[in-house]
């Protein structure tokens, strides 16, 4: 069961904003996603973990030194930056 | 016949140049887009620099390449240096990469001409492209129906004809199911074949990009030229020296084709009967067929929800409103301009999706959720592993019903993610399967039928569904749209 205070928590872990009148129609939306997802608990559970899809393990390349990208394309696409750095103001 | 191979033989044989094609598929964009909504950014300028180039060097006497010239366009959500990349959502309005893609690196240096980039849902989250802040693409065999999605975009484009070919993605049906809904035919490569890198990330052990084109020898064409070892993506191995064009007209005969019966519970009848119709085809031309049972395919669609919104609730974790794209105007501390951020930029399923990723990963309930997932992946895995004792290729639908009508599928998300039930054991299993068109029902809304092969068998899918189009050519129709070469 998926209560309101759940989709709070889940929301702040989630670094999102539910407004309060949204709040209803969303646990209710939640919880009818989660009860779609609990048909697995009806599977047969083989206990075997899976790791990943093509069984690749360690996958290494010489380690070949090649130029970086310079950080003023890297700020290119920032909202603010100064001092050739992301700039993050506390308030605006 | 391919599109792609007429086009090249239009400008080899100096028919047609360069420029005039691009500046015939640009009017083309301009005067049917306004109501296919397929593209969300025509790059005309790129595109006609690109022509100038391939006019110079037909004029001076050299050979051009297969895609050398010929006019594409790549979903949204594949990064293209200097050129604006959304992935149809609010937060990465105005961003532009500052690096290709691998896949669009290739394409370019083949000098491919770029169009434009094309519609999507939002982060490739949805199954009708009615999720993209820019609204959704639509059919062009009807354009009160959807594309479908999450490529839908490049579907548009490329059965309307204003595109000759295209790149989408396909996470869970991406490719296949708005290839299917348009008409035309969608290669969603095996889990490897061709790298990520670039790709902006939704499900990141689920996601493949691949071709959407008009007939099977152009998916090939374009898979043969994408698929390569990339030192960039550490899950890439390339198509391990395969070339699928080699074998694509190879006899089919004493092929075995496997049927899970599981695949066609709750399927439409117009949708059945044209796969079957399918069937008797392959039948016809020395194809055995093999009827099994995939019980574990029951759970693929909660397993699939479940292992693609965690992977999506952290991939989308880097949107923080610092780095790039949009950021809210007014905050109080860090952690509230990341919240508004993100709730004024993601759109509500894209929100739905994080919630539920983070719901499933979260402490007292990743077990229950996400882990019992991660093991029936690894029971679906060997579902397949079985099945590929017993055939060379399943057949199933690729979708159960036809086009949804706009509007139909943002109603109600659960009911939505049924639709894509017969396309997501591929991803979970990471196989490679090509959505080819098998037929139409009543309304003329096009029917696919999917071929899904084994891990690195592009070949033997391709082979077989190039068989079938020169067998039934007439389920490969034009629309009203597009260029018409």
């Amino acid at each position: 069961m998926v209560t309101r205070e759940d989709v709070e928590n889940i929301a702040i872990l989630s670094k999102l904003f539910v407004a309060e009148e949204e709040l209803d129609d969303l646990t209710k939306q939640m919880q009818e996603i989660v009860e779609f997802a609990d048909a697995i608990n009806n599977a047969p559970d083989s206990g075997e973990e899976f790791d990943n899809i093509n069984n690749l393990s360690n996958v290494f390349r010489e380690d070949v030194v090649v130029p970086s990208l310079p950080s003023e394309e890297i700020l290119k696409n920032a909202p603010e930056q100064a001092e050739d750095h992301f700039l993050v103001r506390n308030h605006a | 016949m391919s599109q792609i191979k007429k086009i090249h033989d239009m400008l080899s044989s100096k028919e047609i140049s360069c420029k005039e094609l691009t500046e015939k598929y640009l009017t083309e964009i301009e005067s049917s887009n306004g109501e296919l909504n397929a593209y969300v950014n025509v790059t005309s300028d790129t595109a006609l620099a690109q022509a100038k180039k391939v006019d110079a060097k037909i004029a001076g006497g050299e050979e051009i390449g297969l895609l050398e010239g010929v006019p594409m366009t790549l979903k949204d959500n594949l990064s293209t240096k200097d050129i604006e990349t959304t992935c149809c959502s609010k937060i990465l309005t105005g961003y532009k990469p500052i690096f290709n893609a691998t896949v669009w690196d290739k394409l370019e240096k083949d000098g491919a001409v770029l169009l434009g980039k094309t519609n999507m849902d939002e982060f490739a989250m949805g199954s009708s492209c009615e999720t993209s802040y820019f609204g959704g693409a639509t059919n062009p065999f009807n354009t009160k129906h959807c594309a479908g999605g999450s490529s839908g975009g490049v579907a548009s484009a490329v059965s309307g004809d204003i595109a000759a070919y295209g790149l989408g993605s396909d996470t869970g049906g991406s490719i296949r199911q708005p290839a299917s809904f348009c008409g035309i035919v969608g290669l969603k490569p095996t889990y490897g074949a061709v790298s990520r890198y670039g790709l902006i990330a939704y499900a990141s052990s689920l996601d493949q990009i691949g071709p959407i084109t008009r007939t099977v020898e152009d998916a090939s064409i374009v898979f043969d030229a994408i698929s390569d070892y990339d030192p960039k993506d550490s899950t890439c191995q390339g198509s391990k020296g395969v070339r699928t064009y080699d074998t694509i007209n190879n006899d089919i005969k004493g092929m075995k084709i496997g049927i899970a019966r599981e695949y066609f519970e709750g399927v439409r009848d117009d949708v059945k009967d044209a796969i079957l119709g399918a069937v008797k085809v392959y039948e016809s031309l020395g194809a055995e067929v093999i009827y099994f049972d995939m019980p574990a395919l029951k759970f693929a669609l909660p397993v699939y929800y479940i292992i693609a919104c965690a992977e999506a609730s952290s991939n989308l974790g880097r949107y923080d409103g610092i780095r790039y794209g949009y950021k809210t105007e007014h905050y109080n501390g860090t952690h509230d301009m990341m919240c508004r951020t993100r709730s004024e930029g993601f759109g509500d399923e894209v929100k739905r999706r994080i919630l539920l990723g983070t719901y499933v990963l979260s402490a007292g309930y990743y077990d229950a959720y996400y882990k019992k997932a991660q093991n029936l992946r690894g029971t679906i895995v060997k579902a397949f592993d079985d099945a590929f004792t017993k055939c060379d290729f399943v057949l199933a639908p690729t979708v159960p019903m036809t086009a949804f009508e706009m509007g139909h599928a943002v109603s109600d998300p659960v009911e939505t993610y049924l639709t894509d039930i017969c396309t997501v054991p591929v991803n979970i299993a990471g196989l490679p399967a090509v959505s080819v068109p098998c037929g139409f029902n009543k309304n003329g809304m096009p029917i696919g039928m999917q071929l899904i092969g084994n891990k690195f068998k592009e070949a033997t899918i391709l082979n077989a569904a190039n068989t079938y189009e020169k067998a039934v050519p007439e389920n490969f129709k034009n629309t009203k749209w597009g260029v018409k070469l």
